[in-house]
């Protein structure tokens, strides 16, 4: 994707190649920041974010510590098995979690914290300047509306006027994530779309309103090869013409190493490896982040007969998570007297590359060996 | 094999180049056909109203919900006859004052308790009035409360009910609780009270009754807006900034409409009813005005006289409306509901 600005380098976008009227549209005042917004803060960061939500069993340390930043026109891929916290993460983000969720640390978006904003300013920057993308489009779309009135929606939340299904802005929109005959497609109802059309529809009213952050939620788990493709292309181009940064959830290795700058692997609430694309791929310096890179079959270095690497053992209880490190009970590394006592802290193994480990380094060269 | 210890080739080290080439392949227009035509295929694949014969090069016309709902709800016969007999009897009642053959109130003691004639369809009442002339006159009360009372019921137990199921917790308590109490109550001697207590004119016996009606449509509306906000579609409204009041008249309320409207005439049909059982007793409006049922209350004593006559026009008229509504209710029933196909 695009080259990553440094932090508070925000770039408006020209509104004469935007999609049309998008600069008088956005209420944000010209150089694209709310009143209250600090320019030099980056564009979002997430500070020790820890989640836990108090069941009957006990409670469920849902997300860790998780502490990460997004830029300009950058994407960061969140990867995970279900359950890690991706999801929740996100959602808290947002504000989105449900009243009894707990909800600690800081979330600073432009130096504001989104966690102690009142609902009524929160409401303002979801959707606004913070939008999301849902897995299931066929779920996330209202069954009773026209696509084109939900996109239209997506505008009048924020807008003092209310613009109909067959509003230029709509059509431009559905123009731009690449649906065919926009103007008759605007018209039909989420059940007579394709599931690649629905999630492009979801993408577009995510991005009805230029968001300066695009939270995606698995958009292309529910979608074929093809389809997916397809669906990151339009994110792409998307970022292209926003110049708005993603925060892509997946548990896809895949689309993380097709579409992203950076990527963030959670276990079990929390963040056990962070980097680069490059550096998590090709230096992987978590047991956990090798182990899931291992488990991929791949075209270069097939052997007849071998079977796939796999991790063995279940991700650990969230109500019950083994002391020291989350991950010890199925590492193949993990040392008695050190990894089940003590929890190992984020330690950087190169520039801008972290890892959660207490044999990072040697994990990271290959001396502490975890796939053989 | 190690992945971290292993040098990557030269050349391949970044992924970022890999990229870049494949950056050349475009969304190609093969792609977007590909696409469309699957789009196509839905449609077309869809035996939506049992038409899945289209002929070929014939381009299915997609339908509107609203289409659809139209098209189940003509189909179900006796909603449709049912309607038609709404209409014609709305029609007559208010406009008495043109149709109607005789003034109302026009006493005649020279002819009174006269059987149904040429001259007097109806017949005439003791005290010479023509019956026809005054069950027209009596349905415009008699319905007007009914659609009074079922239109206050309606909104006041969607509003209190979508409260409830949005908000949950304590509100859904209180508002529940209150639903309860009234639902418990022993109605007709609260009616009897409160229509003493605040008199007993035709808007006061309709705000009456819909005090007792609305607990069914809230308690509707609440089971309805519980299930539907826990749909993903309300999760993305939230995270397009719709605010709570947004989400629940824009995003939820479209959704549950069907429900509402059932109940809102079977409100229609159980008001009549509920307002002939006062005017039989007694409680119900006042003459001059008459309604339907205090024709039946002052027709009381000619039951196994040659005038029972009297008795049987406004309740035929009662039991009519009550069946042509809830047919209606019954069609608009089937034709929300999605999965019903015929």
């Amino acid at each position: 994707m695009s080259d990553t600005q440094p932090a508070g380098a925000y770039v408006e976008v020209d509104p004469t190649t935007g999609p049309a009227g998008k600069a008088e549209r956005r209420p944000k005042s010209a150089v694209g920041f709310d009143a209250g917004d600090d320019p030099n803060a980056p564009l979002l960061e997430v500070k020790d974010l820890s989640v836990e939500f108090k069941t009957e069993d006990g409670q469920v340390k849902a997300v860790q510590n998780l502490t990460y930043t997004l830029h300009a026109r950058e994407t960061l891929g969140i990867v995970g098995e279900s359950g890690s916290g991706k999801t929740v993460s996100s959602m808290a983000v947002l504000g989105l979690l449900p009243k009894k969720a707990v909800v600690t640390g800081e979330v600073l978006f432009r130096g504001r914290n989104l966690l102690t904003m009142s609902e009524r300013e929160r409401q303002t920057i979801r959707g606004r300047r913070i939008a999301m993308v849902f897995q299931d489009a066929l779920a996330a779309l209202n069954p009773v509306f026209k696509v084109g009135d939900q996109i239209a929606e997506a505008i009048n939340v924020h807008a003092d006027e209310t613009i109909g299904t067959d509003d230029e802005r709509v059509i431009e929109l559905l123009n731009l994530v690449g649906i065919p005959n926009p103007k008759d497609r605007a018209s039909q109802y989420p059940h007579e779309f394709s599931g690649g059309m629905r999630q492009r529809a979801m993408i577009a009213m995510s991005i009805a309103n230029d968001p300066d952050v695009i939270i995606a939620d698995e958009p292309t788990t529910a979608l074929d090869v093809t389809i997916q493709a397809q669906v990151l292309e339009v994110f792409e181009r998307i970022q292209d013409r926003t110049n708005s940064a993603i925060l892509l959830i997946t548990h896809d290795l895949g689309v993380v190493a097709g579409v992203t700058d950076r990527i963030l692997v959670m276990y079990a609430g929390r963040q056990v490896e962070m980097g680069s694309v490059d550096d998590v791929f090709y230096e992987p310096s978590h047991p956990y982040a090798q182990g899931l890179l291992a488990s991929l079959p791949r075209l270069d270095r097939r052997r007849d007969g071998e079977r796939l690497y796999r991790i063995k053992g279940q991700p650990p209880s969230m109500i019950h998570l083994p002391p020291g490190c989350a991950f010890n009970p199925r590492c193949p590394v993990a040392e008695v007297g050190v990894c089940d006592v003590t929890r190992p802290e984020l330690v950087e193994v190169s520039p801008d590359h972290r890892s959660a480990c207490h044999f990072a380094a040697e994990v990271r060269v290959g001396t502490r060996a975890v796939v053989t | 094999m190690t992945l971290g210890a292993e040098p990557p080739a030269p050349g391949t080290r970044s992924l970022r180049e890999d990229r870049e080439r494949m950056a050349d392949i475009e969304p190609g227009d093969m792609a977007y056909q590909l696409e469309e035509g699957l789009g196509r295929e839905n449609l077309a694949g869809m035996p939506e109203d049992g038409e899945a014969q289209l002929a070929p090069g014939v381009e299915p016309q997609a339908r509107s919900q609203w289409q659809l709902f139209r098209r189940r709800f003509v189909r179900h016969r006796m909603a449709m006859v049912s309607l038609v007999v709404l209409i014609i009897l709305i029609v007559l009642c208010f406009g008495a004052t043109w149709i109607a053959p005789f003034p109302k109130n026009n006493q005649d003691l020279l002819s009174g308790s006269l059987s149904p004639s040429r001259h007097h369809l109806f017949g005439t009442d003791r005290i010479g009035r023509d019956e026809l002339t005054e069950v027209l006159y009596a349905g415009q009360v008699s319905l007007a409360i009914g659609l009074a009372v079922a239109f206050i019921a309606t909104v006041v137990g969607a509003v209190l009910g979508s409260l409830a199921g949005f908000y949950r917790g304590w509100t859904d308590q209180l508002v529940m609780r209150v639903t309860d109490l009234f639902l418990v109550i022993p109605q007709l001697v609260v009616l009897a009270i409160a229509i003493r207590a605040i008199g007993q004119t035709t808007s006061t016996i309709a705000l009456i009754l819909a005090a007792l009606f609305w607990m069914y449509i809230a308690r509707v509306v609440r089971g309805q807006v519980l299930s539907i906000r826990e749909k993903e579609f309300v999760e993305a409204a939230r995270a397009c900034g719709a605010s709570p009041f947004r989400i629940i008249t824009r995003h939820i309320m479209p959704n549950i409409i069907g429900p509402i409207m059932v109940n809102a005439t079977l409100a229609v049909a159980g008001a009549i009813i509920a307002e002939s059982t006062l005017s039989f007793l007694g409680l119900g409006v006042q003459p001059p005005a008459t309604s339907w049922g205090n024709m039946l209350s002052d027709a009381e004593g000619v039951v196994g006289t040659p005038q029972a006559y009297l008795l049987y026009f406004p309740g035929l008229l009662i039991f009519i409306t009550v069946m042509a509504v809830n047919f209606l209710g019954d069609g608009l029933r089937d034709a929300f509901d999605p999965q019903s196909h015929d």
